[in-house]
């Protein structure tokens, strides 16, 4: 039985971009994308800077769930020891490696703690008797700290798993591939913890004076949506586009969008059971944060996203043949990460006061920005290695995989 | 689909039964089987064996349209009888809540849903099998009580039009049957 | 059977484990799940049904004495309206869903290894809840008008609440025994079919082959319980994170400090999972011993189980550490003080005895041979139910026992009716599931014969393998 592990189950050339490929130009492109973006954002920021702030946050923030969503997809697939998304774990790979460069793009951030974050304003612990106590917590230094401990759990976490995948390409090393599931444990762990406490700091304390203990669920929950729809977009496109056409079919589309559907259903369970018990006790310093969100034009906002990123979607791939046709799937991802992005948006700006929920240019020209860097990451590793880990030991199981 | 009640041959015979030793001899039969024309004809299993309904050529089941629609009356009726028990039948100010306090009917609708489809899974496939049917000609076959344990049979009945007492069982035995015979209405 | 065993331990790289041992064929597979049911009682079997039925006859004196005398038999007082009656309750709940769990999303995740201890986790699941829904029937007070909880008309044009979480309970986890009994029924169908076809008495043939339904193996009968099975499971699996929500919103729509927090639901369902499987551990490794059915429930179905174990304590754990965080962050003091009390108050005790056994204990299962020890297991899903026990407890007791008004501030002590309840509803569920194993098929027959490499159609019987363990690479390839 050894050959079988020597025997390539597919040739580099089937799953690498060719040269010339179209594909080949998304890193340039995106990386240009990013620059203009930055150079614009800046320009309108001067005028509005907390607009800008708060405009670069939410983009970011959406970037940011979209790598950790990839992330925990490759970690839980390790730990796991799935067969099936094998396929199309190398995308996620390639999202997750993303890490590094948010890791530069959050630092704007850190220029804007002051008009973001109201217990940065020097002064403030001093007035407010909640953000005095909150203080050793909520502090400008500890928050930096934080962080950069969050980046370097996340960079070097991305690190392993995207090199030993690579390193797998090349050896097949069983010992490779059993250290990557032996870790993947530990992995989630480190991940939950710090998406946890990154979601309290950079999200829940926009508004200091409200707390949820699951809000650090919510947002992973999130995550997963986000991050599952974008890796079915892009094998999707990979499919059409030619590389991953001899590997990618029905049978993977369907469970990924079982996938898209179950996590759609978690994401609305965790969203209704935190709003739901505040709801229901009342209690005016938890329900505060629901009252703006309710109220004028974060309303409309409110109804759409339960409507938009429940309701609809729940029918949409409850059925069998939605979840099995490339266009249909692609389109439900992309809706799927409209929904994320509105979900953000939602999140975030309520805490600018008297913004409202209409759109401002900067929202486009940071979303640009950081997308378009996040872009040509992504596109810059598909030009490097192959599309699909090609000696990993689940590969043949994931090629003939046939879905229930 | 039969009609709902029991649809069962009246002549002496009910029909030919072959029997095969492993789940690919039958598979490979039913693809003949299913390729020779017939219509009014079964495999009989101790498991489901996977792409057995391909092989025979079925169609999906409506099982799912009936769950659905199941489902949505019991969510519909749940949502119902709240809305109506506190807006109009006894409206109470209880905790401070408006009388149309929805999102406090949500449990009880999903779980009304969630009930309703259940059953309508259950008593939707036993409708759709005509169980429960406690006889059938098929159980005068002594090897037949094997179906349960680890035998594998194809039945054709003789009512299919293009049944024929020598032929049918000349296509069972060469198709690796183990063991044929005719069954008795 | 030791060889066969340590080399189906190793997961070949490129293939699947063996999970069933000694590459039975389908009639050895009947056979073996048949044998406790048709062999003569054995002694073992009486070792634990007749204290079972001793321990249900003390639930029996136990409620009938609640009925006559009233609810202060128990050591319940002002402000402790509730204690072991509703622990009780969340406790029974949780061990169901570990059932459900394994029937319905182990099979939606196509976990084949879950066929060897389905049938059994789910007949867990409908005696867990049988003993679940006891505690908030007699817990009332006026047992004699509890059918006003059901929205009957009547003369009083009065209703039941329908805002109200207790209410909700009703619903939820009566629905879910309802589901459970159908799932678990539908699931039996074929199996009945068989013992029909083996029985040699007539009342045998009788009793199963009624509620066999006429099964007759038909692959037209197939398509559609395949399609109604999937669904089933489908259903039960948001049935269950609902129904455990539901139970944690008994607490957490509320505005007492520790109980009102919005993470409750999905800890709770984490916990339940955690609690149920532990549940499974323990009956399963009895049951495989006294039946001999090693070779079905073999150690890796315990090493998944153990996975499953280290994943929801570790849910559960970082519930414990959030919650913790966010009373501080929240700076309210009542959220603070409720958790200083847990760790550090008059329940001190309880509430250490939960973390060793909850957060502490399970660690061990990161290490591979700690879950692959029977002995280990069987010790640890035990401590683990005890701490599960506790949890609930210290939720319940801390947060009520320590009132917003100091005047009021008490300590509850359980009397000896609380005790009997909770060991006599220990003996209905092993009464049931002695009963159970007796006449039931443990095992879904059916089901693992499904998953046997045999099963498959295409699957070709290569000769020089007819002595290994059927269908997989061979061992020794080395563990991945």
């Amino acid at each position: 039985m050894s050959h079988r592990h020597d025997r390539l189950a597919l040739l580099p050339e089937q799953v690498t971009l060719p040269p010339g490929h179209p594909w080949r130009r998304l890193g340039p492109i995106g990386a240009a994308v990013g620059a203009v973006g930055i150079v614009a954002s800046a320009a309108l920021g001067t005028s509005d800077p907390e607009r800008f702030f708060f405009s670069w946050l939410v983009s970011f923030l959406f970037f940011w769930s979209l790598a950790l969503g990839a992330f925990y997809f490759v970690l839980i697939h390790w730990a796991m020891q799935g067969g099936w998304g094998v396929v199309v774990r190398r995308i996620a790979e390639h999202v997750m490696a993303t890490i590094p460069v948010l890791a530069l793009l959050f630092v704007p951030v850190l220029f804007g703690m002051e008009r973001l974050y109201p217990w940065a304003v020097p002064g403030a612990a001093a007035k407010d008797h909640l953000l005095h106590w909150k203080e050793p917590f909520l502090n400008v230094p500890f928050f930096v700290g934080r962080a950069a401990i969050y980046f370097a759990c996340w960079s070097v976490l991305a690190w392993v798993w995207t090199r030993g995948s690579l390193s797998l390409d090349a050896t097949g090393s069983r010992a490779t591939a059993a250290r990557l599931k032996r870790f993947s444990g530990p992995g989630v762990i480190v991940l939950a913890l710090t998406q946890t406490f990154a979601a309290f700091d950079w999200i829940m304390s926009l508004e200091p004076h409200w707390y949820s203990t699951i809000f650090g669920v919510y947002v992973f929950a999130g995550s997963l949506v986000s991050g599952v729809a974008l890796i079915a977009l892009l094998a999707v496109l990979l499919e059409r586009a030619g590389p991953l056409s001899d590997v990618f079919g029905a049978e993977h589309r369907h469970d990924l969008g079982k996938l898209l559907f179950a996590f759609t259903v978690f994401w609305a369970y965790i969203a209704f059971c935190q709003f739901f018990l505040i709801w229901y006790a009342n209690i005016p310093e938890e329900t505060v944060w629901y009252k703006v969100r309710l109220e004028g034009s974060w309303k409309a906002v409110s109804v759409l996203l339960v409507l938009g990123h429940f309701v609809v979607p729940f029918f949409y791939f409850m059925g069998r043949t939605v979840k099995r046709k490339a266009t249909a799937l692609a389109a439900g991802a992309v809706w799927m990460l409209l929904m994320h992005f509105l979900d953000i948006r939602w999140l975030v700006l309520p805490a600018l006061h008297g913004a409202g929920a209409g759109f401002s240019v900067l929202d486009a020209t940071t979303f640009l920005a950081i997308g378009g860097c996040f872009a040509g990451v992504v596109g810059w590793r598909m030009r490097r290695c192959a599309l699909v880990p090609l000696r990993d030991p689940r590969l043949p199981e994931s090629l003939s995989y046939e879905s229930a | 689909m039969p009609p709902l009640g029991h649809d069962l041959p009246e002549g002496p015979t009910f029909g030919v039964l072959a029997e095969f030793a492993t789940p690919g001899e039958l598979f490979r039969a039913c693809e003949r089987v299913r390729d020779a024309g017939y219509t009014l004809w079964d495999a009989h299993t101790p498991f489901p064996v996977h792409g057995l309904d391909r092989a025979m050529g079925m169609k999906r089941s409506v099982l799912p349209w009936i769950v659905l629609a199941m489902g949505l009356t019991g969510a519909a009726a749940g949502f119902a009888l709240q809305t109506w028990v506190h807006s109009l039948g006894y409206p109470l100010v209880i905790s401070g809540k408006p009388f149309f306090s929805w999102p406090a009917y949500v449990p009880v609708t999903f779980e009304l849903g969630v009930l309703f489809g259940a059953l309508g899974a259950v008593f939707g496939m036993l409708a759709l099998n005509q169980l429960p049917m406690h006889y059938h000609p098929l159980f005068h076959s002594a090897r037949f009580e094997k179906v349960t344990d680890d035998s594998f049979f194809v039945s054709i009945e003789v009512r299919d039009p293009r049944f024929d007492a020598t032929a049918t069982r000349r296509l069972l035995e060469d198709l690796g049957a183990r063991h044929v015979e005719m069954v008795k209405s | 059977m030791a060889s066969i065993q340590d080399k189906a331990l190793y997961d070949p790289v490129d293939g699947r484990p063996t999970l069933i041992l000694g590459a039975p064929d389908f009639h050895a597979v009947t056979e073996a799940v048949a044998r406790p049911i048709e062999q003569k009682t054995p002694a073992g079997w009486w070792f634990f049904f007749l204290p079972s039925v001793a321990l249900l006859g003390l639930l029996g004196v136990a409620v009938a004495w609640l009925f006559w005398e009233g609810i202060g038999i128990w050591g319940l007082n002002v402000p402790v309206g509730w204690a072991w009656d509703i622990t009780n309750f969340v406790f029974w709940v949780g061990i169901g869903h570990a059932g459900t769990l394994i029937s319905a999303i182990l099979f939606l995740f196509r976990q084949k290894w879950r066929t060897s201890i389905n049938r059994a986790a789910e007949a867990m699941t409908i005696f867990a809840v049988m003993c679940a829904l006891i505690f908030p029937g007699i817990h009332v007070g006026r047992v004699w008008v509890a059918y006003w909880m059901f929205p009957l008309p009547n003369q009083m044009g009065m209703w039941p609440n329908f805002r109200s979480p207790l209410l909700w309970d009703v619903f939820a986890v009566s629905i879910y025994g309802t589901v459970s009994v159908l799932f678990w029924y539908v699931g039996l169908i074929p199996d009945l079919a068989t013992f029909r076809d083996r029985a040699k008495t007539r009342l045998r043939r009788l009793a199963y082959g009624i509620f066999a339904m006429g099964w007759r193996g038909s692959n037209r009968h197939w398509q559609h319980y395949e399609v109604a099975y999937l669904i089933l499971a489908g259903l039960a699996t948001p049935l269950v994170l609902s129904v455990h929500s539901i139970v944690s919103m008994d607490f957490a729509v509320s505005q007492l400090p520790g109980w009102h927090t919005t993470i409750f639901p999905p800890y709770f369902v984490a916990g339940a999972i955690f609690s149920g499987f532990a549940m499974v551990v323990t009956l399963m490794v009895i049951c495989r011993h006294a039946f001999r059915m090693e070779h079905i429930i073999t150690i890796r179905h315990f090493d998944y189980m153990a996975k499953i174990m280290l994943v929801t304590g570790t849910m559960v754990g970082y519930a414990y550490a959030i919650e913790f965080f966010i009373a501080w962050y929240s700076g309210n003091p009542y959220e603070l003080f409720a958790f200083q009390n847990r760790a550090f108050g008059p329940y001190a005790w309880a509430y250490w005895t939960m973390i060793t056994c909850n957060v502490v204990s399970p660690q061990i299962f990161w290490f591979e041979r700690a879950r692959k020890s029977i002995p280990l297991l069987f010790l640890l899903s035990i401590v683990i139910n005890i701490g599960m026990w506790f949890e609930r407890f210290v939720i319940i007791v801390s947060s009520l026992h320590r009132d917003f008004l100091p005047s009021a501030w008490s300590y509850f002590r359980p009397t000896v009716w609380d005790v009997s309840c909770l060991l006599g509803s220990f003996g209905l569920f092993f009464t049931m599931f002695c009963l159970f194993v007796r006449f039931v098929p443990m095992v879904a027959t059916a089901e693992v014969k499904a998953i046997l490499p045999q099963a498959d159609p295409h699957h070709e019987v290569r000769p020089e393998r007819a002595g290994t363990a059927a269908g997989t690479a061979p061992a020794g390839e080395g563990a991945y």
